[in-house]
Formats: C-alpha cells, sequence, structure tokens
C-alpha cells in the first residue's frame, strides 16, 4: 500500500514543519501525555484535557478550518491511536493462550492491519512522524475476556475517531487514506462484536452493526476516552 | 438521526435543486425507466464506457465531477447513493419477505441491515427533497428467494457499499453532506464484516492473509470505487430491471 501514500502533495516539509515548529513539538511530549493520562482519569474538562494530553503539535487540530498544516496535525492524531492499537494487540497475541481460536485469528489479522496503518501513517509523517507512547494494557492483553471487551472498544473509538475528521481535511490524498482506513476499523469493530456475542438475534445494540449511522467523536472527546482507560503511560 | 441530516448547511433548495432541473433530473419517470433498461443492455455488452455511463442513470444521477467540488455536485453524490440503499433496502426487504431462513443468525443480520439501509433510503430522502431521484425496479431472482444466494449476494453488495462511499470522499464539497457519508460508510463496512462472518469468514486461516481471503476484514485498506466501476458492476447484476 505504501504507493498510494507517496504524498507529494502534501507539503511535509514546508508549511507543516513551520507549524509542528511553532507548536513545539518534540519535548516534554512525555510529560505531557503522563499529566493528560491523570487527568483523564479524573473525568475532568475535556478543553483541559484536549491541550494536555498530547503535545501543542499534536493537538492542533482545527475544526472545519482545512489546511496542510492541519492535516498533518490529524495525522498524528491517527497514528497515536494506530500505535495504541497495534501496541494492543501485539501485546495480546503475546500474552494470552487462546482458547477460542476465532479470537486468535482475530487478533492476529487486526494486529497485522494496525501494524501495517502505523507504518503507513509513519512513513506519510516522515520527519514529521510522534514516535510511539509507552502503554501499559494491565490485564486487557492478559486475559482473554478483558482483551475482547477492549478489542471492541477501542475499534469502535477508531471508527468514531476517523469519522470525526472527515470535514477537517484538505488534502484529496489523506482523504483517501483516511476513508481506506475508516471502513477496515469498522470491519473489525463488527468482527469482535460477533465474537462477543453480536451474532445472536435480539443482541440489540451489542449487534456488529448497532445503529444505522456510525457516530463521530471529536478529537477532544477520544482523548478524553483515551486517557481516561490509563492506557498511556508514557 | 435526522439531527445529522437537518442539513440547514446543504443549499438543497437552491442550487442543488436547479442544478438537478438543469440536469434532466425532474423530467418524467418514464425517461428515467428507459435509461437504466438501455444501460442495463449496455452494459451487458461490456461495451462503451461512457456511454454506458451516460445511459444508465438518468443525468443528474451521472453528473458526478470527480474533483470539481460544488454543491450541485454534492446532490447528484446524494443521488448516487440513494440509488444504492435503494437497491440495498429492497434487496433486504425482498429477501425477507421471500426467504424462511434456517439460520437464524443470518435472518437476524437481514431483518437488522434491512432496516439500516432502510433508514438511509430516508435519510437520503429527505437531504435531496424535491431532488431526490425515485426509486428503480428491481429483480433479484435466486437472491432473494434461496438463502445461500442471498448470504454471498449480501457480502458482495456490502462490500460494494463501502467501496462505493470510500470513493466519493473527495468529490464532496460540504462538510454536512461529508459527515452524512461517513456515517453511513462505516455501518456498511460493519455490514459486511458481519455477512462475511456469517457465511465463515471467521475461520482461523494460515497468515499472511492474501487480499481475496475471506475474512471479515480481508486487507488493512480497503478499496474505493468510481461511481463508474459501480454502476458498471450493479448493472452487471441484472439487479435493476426498470
Amino acid at each position: 500500500m505504501s504507493s498510494d501514500f507517496t504524498l507529494d502533495q502534501i507539503d511535509v516539509d514546508g508549511t507543516v514543519r513551520t507549524a509542528a515548529e511553532d507548536a513545539g513539538a518534540a519535548t516534554g511530549r512525555r510529560d505531557l501525555l503522563r499529566r493528560g493520562a491523570l487527568v483523564g482519569a479524573g473525568a475532568v474538562g475535556a478543553t483541559t484535557l484536549f491541550g494536555s494530553f498530547l503535545s501543542p503539535a499534536e493537538a492542533a487540530i482545527v475544526k472545519g478550518k482545512r489546511s496542510k498544516g492541519n492535516d498533518i496535525a490529524v495525522l498524528k492524531y491517527a497514528l497515536t491511536l494506530e500505535y495504541l492499537e497495534a501496541a494492543f494487540y501485539l501485546q495480546a497475541i503475546r500474552n494470552i493462550t487462546f482458547t477460542d481460536p476465532r479470537l486468535e485469528f482475530f487478533a492476529k489479522v487486526v494486529g497485522q492491519h494496525e501494524k501495517n496503518h502505523v507504518d503507513t501513517l509513519r512513513t506519510v509523517l516522515g520527519r514529521k512522524k510522534i514516535s510511539a507512547p509507552v502503554f501499559d494494557f494491565g490485564n486487557a492483553v492478559r486475559d482473554e475476556k478483558t482483551f475482547a471487551a477492549t478489542a471492541q472498544v477501542l475499534e469502535d473509538t477508531g471508527v468514531a475517531a476517523y469519522a470525526g475528521q472527515g470535514g477537517n481535511l484538505l488534502d484529496r490524498t489523506v482523504i483517501v487514506a483516511a476513508l481506506s482506513i475508516h471502513s477496515v476499523e469498522a470491519r473489525h469493530a463488527a468482527w469482535i462484536r460477533f465474537l462477543n456475542g453480536g451474532f445472536a438475534p435480539g443482541s440489540g445494540d451489542k449487534s456488529p452493526a448497532p445503529a444505522a449511522f456510525d457516530v463521530a467523536l471529536t478529537e477532544a472527546k477520544v482523548l478524553s476516552a483515551v486517557g481516561a482507560t490509563g492506557f498511556i503511560k508514557a | 438521526m435526522s439531527d445529522l441530516f437537518s442539513l440547514e448547511s446543504v443549499d438543497r433548495d437552491g442550487a442543488i435543486r436547479e442544478a438537478a432541473h438543469g440536469a434532466g433530473a425532474m423530467d418524467s419517470a418514464v425517461d428515467r425507466r428507459t435509461a437504466f433498461r438501455r444501460g442495463a443492455t449496455v452494459a451487458a455488452g461490456a461495451a462503451l464506457t461512457t456511454g454506458f455511463f451516460s445511459t444508465m442513470l438518468a443525468p443528474a444521477e451521472a453528473a458526478i465531477v470527480k474533483g470539481k467540488k460544488s454543491k450541485g455536485n454534492d446532490a447528484a453524490i446524494l443521488n448516487y447513493a440513494l440509488t444504492l440503499e435503494f437497491l440495498e433496502a429492497a434487496f433486504y426487504a425482498q429477501a425477507n419477505a421471500n426467504i424462511k431462513f434456517v439460520d437464524p443468525n443470518l435472518a437476524y443480520f437481514a431483518q437488522v441491515t434491512g432496516a439500516h439501509e432502510q433508514a438511509h433510503v430516508e435519510a437520503l430522502q429527505s437531504v435531496l427533497g424535491s431532488a431526490a431521484i425515485s426509486s428503480p425496479q428491481f429483480n433479484f431472482g435466486a437472491a432473494v428467494t434461496d438463502e445461500a444466494t442471498f448470504a454471498a449476494t449480501a457480502v458482495v453488495l456490502e462490500d460494494t457499499g463501502v467501496a462505493a462511499y470510500a470513493g466519493q470522499g473527495t468529490n464532496i464539497l460540504q462538510s454536512a453532506v461529508l459527515v452524512a457519508a461517513l456515517s453511513i460508510h462505516s455501518v456498511e463496512a460493519r455490514h459486511a464484516a458481519w455477512a462475511r462472518l456469517l457465511v465463515g469468514g471467521g475461520a482461523p486461516q494460515s497468515l499472511p492473509l492474501q487480499r481475496t481471503n475471506k475474512a471479515p476484514a480481508p486487507w488493512a485498506y480497503d478499496q474505493a470505487m468510481t461511481e463508474k466501476q459501480t454502476l458498471r458492476a450493479v448493472t452487471a447484476t441484472n439487479f435493476i430491471v426498470g
């Protein structure tokens, strides 16, 4: 897929670099992440969390005002979420001795997808890419049932997160890339919901497709939800 | 969900209606039906994609301009989406009416998904108002009478729906339209994965996976299809008869 993402049109070196440098990307990211996680645990003001959870450059998505710099902010935000998902599946596959082979198959396939998404986003961002946070998933990557329940929440959140950025993107290639990932996250979500019992008649809001229209989440809401998990340690 | 579609920012009464009228969308249903039928015939011969493109749907419906965003174009995209949703909704409604499902899980999928597609139809009609096209006539044959054929067809239709919405992401001007399209796009993907699971796609396979595999999420990136590619695929089914 990397050929689809040779983003010549994206100005990673001009506008984007300036924006990132102005925003003070590199330093203090870990402190901010840690602080953000703490704030998130308290479920305090989404605005506060939004401002402290990620470094300024990462939290720089401007709603409804499309620009190349904004595209980069969105891509970094997507990369953060993909880092989290990829690490989650990798650790689960390593730690859990699955009793359900279908769940193991899900974990392996989806883990590979998330790894691909990470690699692609890092390539697209080039020198503007952020590095992976440190995660601690606790039981979610050790206990099979907790893993399955957590995977459902993470995938549903991923779907809503991509949907929430649709109106903020400028570059055509970025839009195409985001949409090609968006529906894959939805497939993952439906898959794990099915395995968690959603296949059964009458499963209702537990079904693979619980509503006719999926909701979108803003960056602030997603980061608040992620912060509340306590999965990001540094 | 009508909230999503209370698109005050969508200019459905101004530019969109003008564009639709100008393009002939308000012409009689007779012309449109003839066009559908003619399009099906042309496609069967796999000739003249441009000719096919313009005859398959009425002018306003085939008016999506790639890469040039406008409110008129948004209306064309919405009518294109409506056509696909009409097809899906009718497919599930007829299957639910005709098939005595042996697999209760498949019956549940058909019931839930059918309700979703009907909701999509109604939302798109509401957004388009008087510019909305009317439903074609369909003949799904064994796909709505035979359980196994239904399941296999559902996979194809839902996968196509995912690709069709993805293909319009860069053509949409208005944020409200894009938000609405995205909220449907991922639901079609959920349907696709669900259907794939019901036909056995969740069974462990050896890795690495190939693009052609049957898994609910068969690849890391879903493909997009242009309007032309989608209409060609739909026409090849011969499901649209009038």
